[in-house]
């Protein structure tokens, strides 16, 4: 770089803070504009980071329940909920300030505020303390993420309907809570309050909870969840909600078409997340948008508009922080004038549930859509060693196999942990390793870890745990 | 009816094409006749007219593509009308049955012809070069075609451009008014760059405000259109809706879709390098492609390069840096140069070439030439001493047939050719190419000097067919109409001799009566294969041709 670029990137959440960092580390001019006071986003103030805090806790609770069976009573736990959202809190107070810092050290000038574009190489910046400036651009990185998304008439104005923000602020513990939507957002939050006493219901218009994973894997949290959860609803759906006395009345459409009407303390919505571009001016340069809403960019992250790019979920799904973090990379290197493009292998997906569900790579699913050979090895946590000692037989490790190569094309893996053990499938796949290899490596025992070697022995019927016919 | 148009026959041995340019745009009639693709072989860049009439319904080649003689470029409607006839038609129908390009590109084109006088909404557009094919990053304008005030219609070329692969004319996307021109000949332009901005007619906006619901289609379809033709996207549609860059294309197959098995770590070394990581043959278990395949392929693809450059055994010696000494321009080798320079370089390298001088008195022969060149003339030629010239040889060639063959120094065996084909160099804007002269022994001085006229002349407008570059047995290059008094031609290999003419001057020439007498005397230089010509065949082949120059009755002896 003769000159320097001068990159802003909009939006601080884990797409924009390590395109802004990493653009400070290539010597860039970098500005990173957020409407927060520290970066870190949706995923570090009201996402993954707080709510993971609140689901070791909800799995600690677990745990201690379950030392009944192994000798070990610890009575009924006294929940002290203003401390627990305090540790939540600090959590995240620690982290955003942790970048705070960094980006001061790494002299990246951070202006909290709203940025809108008012051409491709200018930006509108109305600052938290009411300033309105104009700012200039060489290059900038648009990463201001997804928004909660709704069902308008499904709106009511009531401080017992919650989303995925309120509900990580603990109001209280409510006696009942109704999760709408049953994806990885309303299962994570759904357990936190399970956990911690609540009788949590959960309707799915879909007939499964968790759509699109692996059956083979949600089976598992399937089993766990009606067990722990008041009820499970699918093929269900919401058709009216209403405030009552210190209560929401919802009208549902079950499963047979019937409708029936229950009562919650409170009602968690969450249905999932969209882009939204609005505001942004984006009609003020010559980004286009996709059907769906998001903003279309090439495998460089470079939108229609050759001097801006877009990274993270604004640019489509999976709407994922590791997703975005690794599209900001890309993206800065792009603008940096290297030959780079975004075309990992496999982009792993974790629900932190308990059970914790990951996979990363081809699904069966997928496979059997597009007609694509392959074969499954699969070992039961029953069979592992590790598994039992925690108690925990509730998983399983799958490999998706190309019969002809052998070559690993797709990992999930069900039991707790799995998001931590998910990385050495995501790892082999971006390798082109295969099954032999997976097999020759050696992996520690007794661990959790094993039984992704040991499902790559099952491939070729050679578990020494778990008994398969050999292959011929 | 639908009907397929293949890339035809293009002579022997040539089983593929570089497309350096395609002309028509899916949606477009097209014409018989009318050019489809701007190809270019290792002769020459041609165009290649189409058989067949119609609607083009599909186009499966873009500029940049190598496709294979045989394979299908276009898929062409036969039977649809041409679209001023269909206004008969109801409209209705009309948007069914095909897209809204047509309709919105029709308004438009009569519209920008006639001033814009609707107070609709006019839009300036910028015109940006284009994608050029594979790791083309830029290009030297060597003509701008349009000035401020010109009306364009989509398709009209603005601007010529040398690549390395070919001098194309790059086609507008857009109709409308230039309003302003930002490049000038001898620039170099990158891809994306500005080059001219349009204000277009507004009848394209209006057409999309209209109807709002046909839109959306539209985008669907370009998008469609845009994995197969990048280049003709978008711009139709909207005046200007912005493309993706290019880099888009560069595609590395989904795991899904069988993608090399290559770690992360090794699939950018080989994007870094330009080296196509589903190509690179992998070594490890599975096909693994290590960091060390992906380098020995690209070692291998640069060996194969300079291969196809002959090499000569001697090393080549590192260039001092010139701009040390004062300024330099570098300039990449246009195509033609480049296949010149390896041809002549294996030429030069492997026949032991040999150049006999000699000069013909042409006094008489020249006064014959102008008064028969009047009945010549009528059939639209002139008579040169050149083509005198071929008739001469065909006779020289008969007699001494030594000259009209090749030699196989693999089989160690010479091919002795029965058919008189003569190359005439010609001296093109774009760099030498040889016509040639086919069956020349069977042809009358007028037919051959027609011929040579009309040769030429496509030659200079790059309409010269493949066929017409092949099968040659001697060459003739004259630079006499330049000057010079003899030089030492190249073999045209695997041809075995090579004629040289310069320009002819009055010299005293002594009469053996005591008197010096002025003469006009034509310089010759024969160049021959010493592999399979003797000296004095050389010189007897050469005085045949000073002789019959000189007293052409000779000839019919």
């Amino acid at each position: 770089m003769s000159e320097k670029i001068n990159l802003t990137v909009i939006g601080g959440g884990p797409g924009g803070y390590v395109a802004a960092f990493f653009a400070a580390d290539l010597g860039m001019n970098v500005t990173l504009v957020d409407l927060e006071k520290n970066p870190g986003g949706v995923c570090l103030y009201r996402g993954c980071i707080p709510s993971k805090a609140l689901l070791h806790v909800a799995k600690l609770i677990h745990e201690a329940e379950q030392a009944k069976n192994w000798g070990v009573e610890f009575g009924n736990p006294k929940i002290d909920l203003d401390k627990l959202r305090n540790f939540k809190n600090n959590v995240v107070s620690k982290l955003t300030g942790g970048l705070g810092q960094i980006a001061k050290q790494r002299k990246v000038n951070f202006i909290q505020g709203r940025a809108s574009f008012i051409n491709s190489n200018k930006l509108k910046i109305e600052t938290v303390d009411g300033k309105t400036i104009e700012h200039s651009f060489d290059k900038a990185i648009v990463a201001t993420g997804s928004v909660i998304a709704t069902i308008p008439s499904l709106n009511i104005q009531s401080k017992r309907l919650l989303n995925s923000t309120s509900a990580l602020d603990l109001p209280e513990i409510p006696k009942s809570l109704l999760v709408v939507g049953g994806g990885y957002i309303g299962l994570e939050l759904g357990s936190v309050y399970q956990a911690l006493g609540t009788q949590v219901s959960v309707v799915e218009m879909l007939p499964n909870i968790l759509p699109g994973a692996d059956r083979d894997l949600v089976n598992f949290l399937v089993k766990r969840v009606k067990e722990t959860f008041a009820e499970v609803m699918t093929s269900s759906k919401v058709l009216e909600m209403k405030e009552i006395d210190n209560a929401i009345s919802v009208k549902i459409q079950d499963d047979k078409g019937n409708v029936v009407e229950k009562s919650y303390d409170y009602v968690l919505m969450s249905i999932g997340r969209k882009p939204e571009t609005r505001g942004l001016g984006l009609e003020n340069t010559k980004v286009t948008l996709t059907e769906r809403g998001w903003i279309k960019v090439n495998k460089q992250m470079q939108t229609t508009d050759p001097s801006i790019y877009a990274i993270g979920d604004i640019a489509g799904e999976p709407m994922l922080a590791h997703k975005a973090s690794h599209e900001g990379r890309v993206a800065v290197e792009a603008i940096a004038g290297h030959k780079v493009a975004f075309e990992p292998m496999a982009i792993p997906a974790v629900v932190f549930t308990d059970p914790e569900v990951a996979w990363a790579g081809l699904t069966e699913e997928e496979a059997k859509k597009q007609g694509i050979k392959y074969e499954v090895a699969k070992f039961p946590w029953a069979a592992s060693g590790r598994a039992i000692t925690l108690d925990r037989t509730d998983g399983v490790t799958k490999l998706i196999v190309d019969p002809e190569t052998q070559r690993l094309l797709g990992i999930g893996i069900c039991g707790p942990n799995a998001g931590e053990l998910i990385s050495e499938g995501v790892l082999a796949i971006e390798m082109g390793a295969n099954v032999t290899d997976i097999k020759l490596t050696i992996h520690p025992h007794p661990t959790l870890s094993e039984t992704i070697m040991d499902a790559a022995e099952v491939f070729f019927g050679q578990s020494a745990h778990y008994y398969v016919k050999p292959r011929k | 009816m639908q009907k397929e148009f293949k890339l035809p026959e293009l002579g022997e041995n040539i089983e593929s094409a570089d497309i350096v340019n395609v002309l028509v745009n899916e949606g477009d009639f097209i014409k018989k006749d009318q050019g489809v693709v701007e190809i270019e072989t290792d002769k020459a860049t041609i165009e290649v007219p189409s058989t067949i009439e119609g609607k083009i319904t599909k186009l499966f080649v873009k500029a940049g593509d190598k496709i294979k003689v045989g394979s299908t470029i276009m898929i062409v409607e036969e039977e649809v009308a041409e679209p001023e006839k269909q206004t008969e038609a109801p409209a209705e129908q009309k948007k069914e049955e095909k897209p809204t390009e047509v309709k919105t590109e029709k308004p438009s084109e009569s519209k920008a012809a006639t001033a814009p006088k609707v107070s609709g909404k006019k839009e300036i557009v910028e015109f940006h070069l284009p994608d050029l094919g594979e790791n083309i990053e830029s290009a030297d304008v060597v003509n701008v075609l349009v000035n401020v005030g010109d009306v364009i219609e989509k398709d009209q070329g603005i601007i010529e451009i040398e690549t390395d692969k070919a001098t194309i004319e790059v086609p507008s996307t857009v109709s409308g008014r230039v309003v302003e021109v930002l490049v000038k000949a001898g620039e170099k332009a990158k891809v994306g760059q500005t080059i001219i901005k349009v204000e277009t007619s507004e009848a394209q906006e209006v057409k999309v405000a209209e109807a709002p619901k046909v839109e959306q289609k539209q985008e669907e379809k370009s998008e469609e259109v845009k994995k197969e033709t990048p280049r003709a996207v978008t711009t139709e549609i909207r005046g200007e809706l912005p493309a993706l860059h290019p880099m888009e294309l560069d595609e590395q197959p989904p795991i899904l879709k069988g993608a090399a098995p290559a770690a992360p770590s090794v699939r950018r070394l080989a994007r870094e390098i330009g080296v196509d990581i589903n190509k690179v043959p992998g070594t490890g278990p599975g096909g693994r492609i290590t960091m060390d395949d992906v380098k020995a392929f690209s070692k291998k693809l640069h060996e194969s390069r300079t291969e196809s450059g002959f090499t000569t055994g001697i090393k080549a010696e590192a260039l001092p840096d010139f701009s040390k000494f004062g300024e330099i321009r570098k300039v990449e080798m246009s195509n033609i140069r480049k296949k010149t320079a390896e041809h002549l370089s294996y030429a030069w390298a492997t026949i032991p070439h040999v150049t006999q001088f000699d000069k013909a008195d042409i006094t008489n022969l020249e006064k014959t030439r102008k008064e028969l060149s009047k009945i010549v003339e009528k059939s639209g030629a002139k008579l040169t001493v050149t083509g005198i010239l071929v008739k001469v040889i065909v006779e020289a060639l008969k007699k001494f047939p030594q000259f009209n063959s090749s030699i196989d120094m693999e089989k160690k065996e010479i091919i002795y050719k029965n058919y008189y084909n003569i190359g005439i160099a010609v001296d093109t804007e774009r760099g030498l190419i040889v016509p040639v002269i086919k069956d020349a022994d069977k042809k009358s001085l007028t037919q051959i000097s027609v011929e040579m006229n009309l040769l030429a002349e496509k030659a200079r407008t790059k309409k010269i067919g493949l066929e017409d570059l092949q099968g040659g047995c001697f060459t003739i290059t004259n630079l006499g109409g330049i000057g010079g008094t003899y030089f030492t031609p190249i073999v045209n290999s695997p041809e075995v001799a090579i004629l040289g003419v310069s320009r002819s001057s009055y010299e005293p020439i002594w009469n053996g009566y005591g008197v010096f007498e002025p003469r006009l005397m034509l310089p010759l230089s024969l160049s021959y294969d010493h592999r399979i010509i003797d000296g004095a065949d050389a010189i007897r082949f050469l005085r045949f041709i000073v002789e019959s120059l000189e007293q052409p009755m000779k000839l019919l002896l």
